[in-house]
């Protein structure tokens, strides 16, 4: 039978073309919008004046913009390698348990990721607040002096790099553990015949066969980190916001507080570049890896 | 196509047939009164709703105070979803203006509700005129910050007058001193109780301490010019010498500096007089001590408290039906002729008519702190100042550290500074 490729071409763009309304709607056309919107002296809502790239170049001797940098690049660190290794560590752990323990347990280190970032804030709040907070009266049973964790900088960004692996290692875990019960017992069997040692099995068989798994959770990790807002906003109400200042935190204040939606722009602009570089540059340095 | 015309037709009917049966004109409100003062305020919508049944009706939503309400009002203009009105703080009315938000309280406006700027402080009425001279607001309340005491805990340290006022109240001197005495008498864990945690909040307190040395956080546009920026450093040593010396409490925020203070571990506090409620409250169930509440310690050269309004205001595109404009003033004359109980909350009622009312006159506490009203500053009129706004985040984020005995005062004005030309 003769196909027409026109006709069906044709068909093709008018299932689609729902979808590429609504993608064009609200993704695409608002960053274009928001491109434009960083040339121009605006408010967050209404019509700007042209300005070029003044709202780029002020960055340069902007210090909360610089702050706001290296908070975000500070807390990736913080968070990314560390909440992968340890998501990794929990699954081995979890693996070796079976039947309903396993269950059981696996629920357990689940139940933090289904609570929204509200309760997570507030369970923490409670448990550290220097006043109340219950985590307070371990300090004061080891004879320590008392920390206002959120309310130093020093102790800002790790406590909520750990409340934040905290939170969503249940996810990473469910990863890793899809990823251990697909490499074949077969393999475990072989190695232990050759008496291979628990630290040879883990660096010459789980590690490289779990590495697929790996690359996609440091990937889904470092593009949700480069992305924080939630946590640093709320733990840091009412204390130093400009001292914790994340990039979307910043554009936020722009934005929503300066009513300087021009410059917040600029910032979006520059955290989606980011944003891009870094992911094609993880993309290919894990693929690099996965050859090798 | 016939059918569909009758369906049009029956529907046409059936709307004018439901609008006649419900005259009734609803108006949505918002406002961001969570604490014991939006109880207060709950129970004046809805003994409005059943005195006006069948007229008017308030369809009332209580949202987050700050930020996230101020945001939502910005977003929800610019769609065509705001209220008909919400409440507002007059501090914001710069920036509001800015954002293009407010819609104009008229003349016409002014006259329908039977008020007019004789019936406002002067320095409230100035609180609502924006930058261009138009009136934005209709004020509500003023809302100060007060010093409420633990009568117990001062009388037990001999702190206390014969009237039941504390003592050391006039000078920086005596006051630390009435402080000291109380750490001594060791019977609590603070003895004052602040929000040291929160800069936000403190921007109250030592806003009110560069007011009683005459400083202005703004002259000709430019941010603690001339001796103003000494007067910042003066305020921020003070409140830190008391923190470093143990008479205040550190790290507190605000529901925890609350706690303190009704728990009976500090004996003091500087709080809104929106906590009045919490205390009357608390106090009728038989829960807490003997308390009081008044002007704050002159610490410096003249009494000064920081203030700001609540005041009711309708969004710009808002209300512009005349019967639905018509309800809306009826809202507000209605709730304001009825703020002799708002002042229950605490608040002092913006009109005239009724702080001088003797009903009003012999309340309690409000009689007794009733005295700062000749004594409040406001904000700086300009878009950067108000409740939430850019200058609180610059401010907070260098007075917790400097607060708690982290920064050198000095140090933490010049950054200030240098932060808020920088905006």
């Amino acid at each position: 039978m003769l196909r027409n490729h026109k006709k069906e071409s044709l068909v093709a763009l008018l299932l689609i073309s729902p979808f590429l309304a609504i993608y064009g709607l609200i993704f695409v056309y608002p960053t274009i919008d928001m491109f434009f919107l960083s040339f121009q002296k605006a408010p967050l809502i209404g019509d700007g004046k042209w300005i070029g790239i003044d709202n780029y170049t002020r960055l340069e001797r902007d210090r909360r913009f610089d702050t706001a940098m290296w908070n975000t690049a500070y807390f990736v660190a913080l968070s990314v390698v560390p909440g992968t290794l340890i998501a990794l560590f929990i699954s081995i752990g979890v693996y070796r348990l079976s039947g309903r323990i396993q269950s059981l347990v696996l629920a357990l280190f689940f139940l933090p990721y289904i609570l929204p970032v509200s309760v997570v804030y507030r369970i923490w709040d409670w448990t550290l607040n220097f006043q109340f907070g219950i985590g307070m009266y371990l300090f004061d049973w080891l004879a320590m002096d008392r920390i206002p964790i959120f309310k130093v900088t020093g102790w800002f960004m790790p406590a909520v790099a750990f409340v934040t692996i905290w939170w969503t290692a249940g996810f990473s875990i469910l990863l890793f553990l899809a990823g251990l019960r697909a490499i074949p017992a077969e393999i475990y069997e072989a190695s232990a015949l050759d008496n291979s040692s628990r630290w040879q099995t883990f660096r010459r068989i789980t590690w490289p066969l779990l590495w697929p798994v790996t690359a996609l959770v440091l990937t889904i990790q470092l593009i949700l980190q480069l992305k924080i807002f939630d946590q640093v906003y709320l733990f840091s109400v009412g204390g130093r916001p400009n001292d914790n200042l994340v990039m979307v935190y910043y554009i936020f204040q722009r934005a929503f507080v300066n009513n300087d939606g021009g410059r917040a722009a600029a910032i979006a602009v520059v955290l989606f570049i980011i944003v891009v570089v870094v992911s094609v540059l993880n993309f290919q340095l894990l693929k690099f890896a996965e050859r090798k | 196509m016939k059918s569909f015309k009758k369906f049009s037709i029956t529907s046409a009917l059936l709307l004018g047939l439901s609008t006649a049966a419900y005259a009734e004109e609803k108006v949505v409100w918002w406002d961001f009164l969570g604490g014991g003062d939006g109880v207060r305020m709950k129970q004046l919508i809805s003994e409005f709703n059943t005195a006006n049944a069948g007229e008017v009706s308030i369809d009332a939503t209580t949202l987050e105070w700050g930020v996230p309400f101020y945001t939502k009002v910005q977003t929800s203009v610019a769609v065509g979803e705001a209220p008909d009105i919400m409440t507002y703080h007059a501090s914001r009315i710069p920036l509001a203006v800015e954002q293009n938000v407010l819609d104009e309280i008229t003349p016409a406006d002014w006259d329908a509700m039977g008020l007019s700027s004789n019936d406002f402080a002067e320095q409230i009425w100035d609180g609502v005129t924006g930058p261009d001279g138009k009136i934005y607001g209709v004020p509500l309340d003023t809302h100060p910050i007060v010093l409420y005491y633990n009568k117990d805990v001062l009388e037990a340290a001999g702190q206390l007058n014969p009237d039941g006022t504390p003592k050391g109240m006039g000078s920086r001197e005596e006051f630390t001193n009435m402080l000291k005495a109380i750490a001594d008498s060791g019977s609590v864990k603070f003895p004052l109780g602040s929000v040291t945690a929160d800069g936000n909040f403190m921007f109250r307190t030592i806003y009110s301490l560069v007011g009683q040395q005459n400083g202005e956080l703004m002259t000709d546009g430019e941010f603690l010019a001339g001796d103003n920026a000494e007067k910042l450093t003066n305020a921020l040593s003070v409140l830190q010498e008391w923190t470093t010396s143990g008479l205040q409490s550190t790290y507190t925020d605000y529901p925890a500096t609350v706690a303190l203070f009704t728990s009976g571990e500090a004996a003091m506090m500087i709080n809104g007089v929106w906590e009045v409620p919490t205390m009357t409250d608390l106090h009728a169930g038989g829960k807490l001590f003997e308390w009081g509440a008044v002007e704050l310690p002159v610490i410096f050269d003249k009494p000064a408290t920081y203030s700001d309004s609540h005041v009711f205001a309708i969004p710009k595109g808002s209300a512009t039906d005349p019967a639905k404009r018509a309800a809306v003033l009826k809202v507000m004359a209605g709730i304001l002729n009825e703020s002799l109980f708002w002042a229950t909350a605490g608040h002092i009622p913006a009109n005239n008519s009724v702080t001088n009312s003797a009903e009003y006159k012999s309340m309690e506490p409000n009689a007794t702190y009733s005295t700062l009203t000749a004594n409040m500053i406001y904000d700086p009129k300009t878009p950067l100042a108000g409740v939430a706004g850019p200058i609180f985040d610059v401010m907070s984020t260098h007075f917790v550290p400097t607060l708690n005995g982290e920064l050198d005062p000095a140090e933490a004005v010049a950054y200030i500074k240098e932060d808020l030309n920088d905006m």
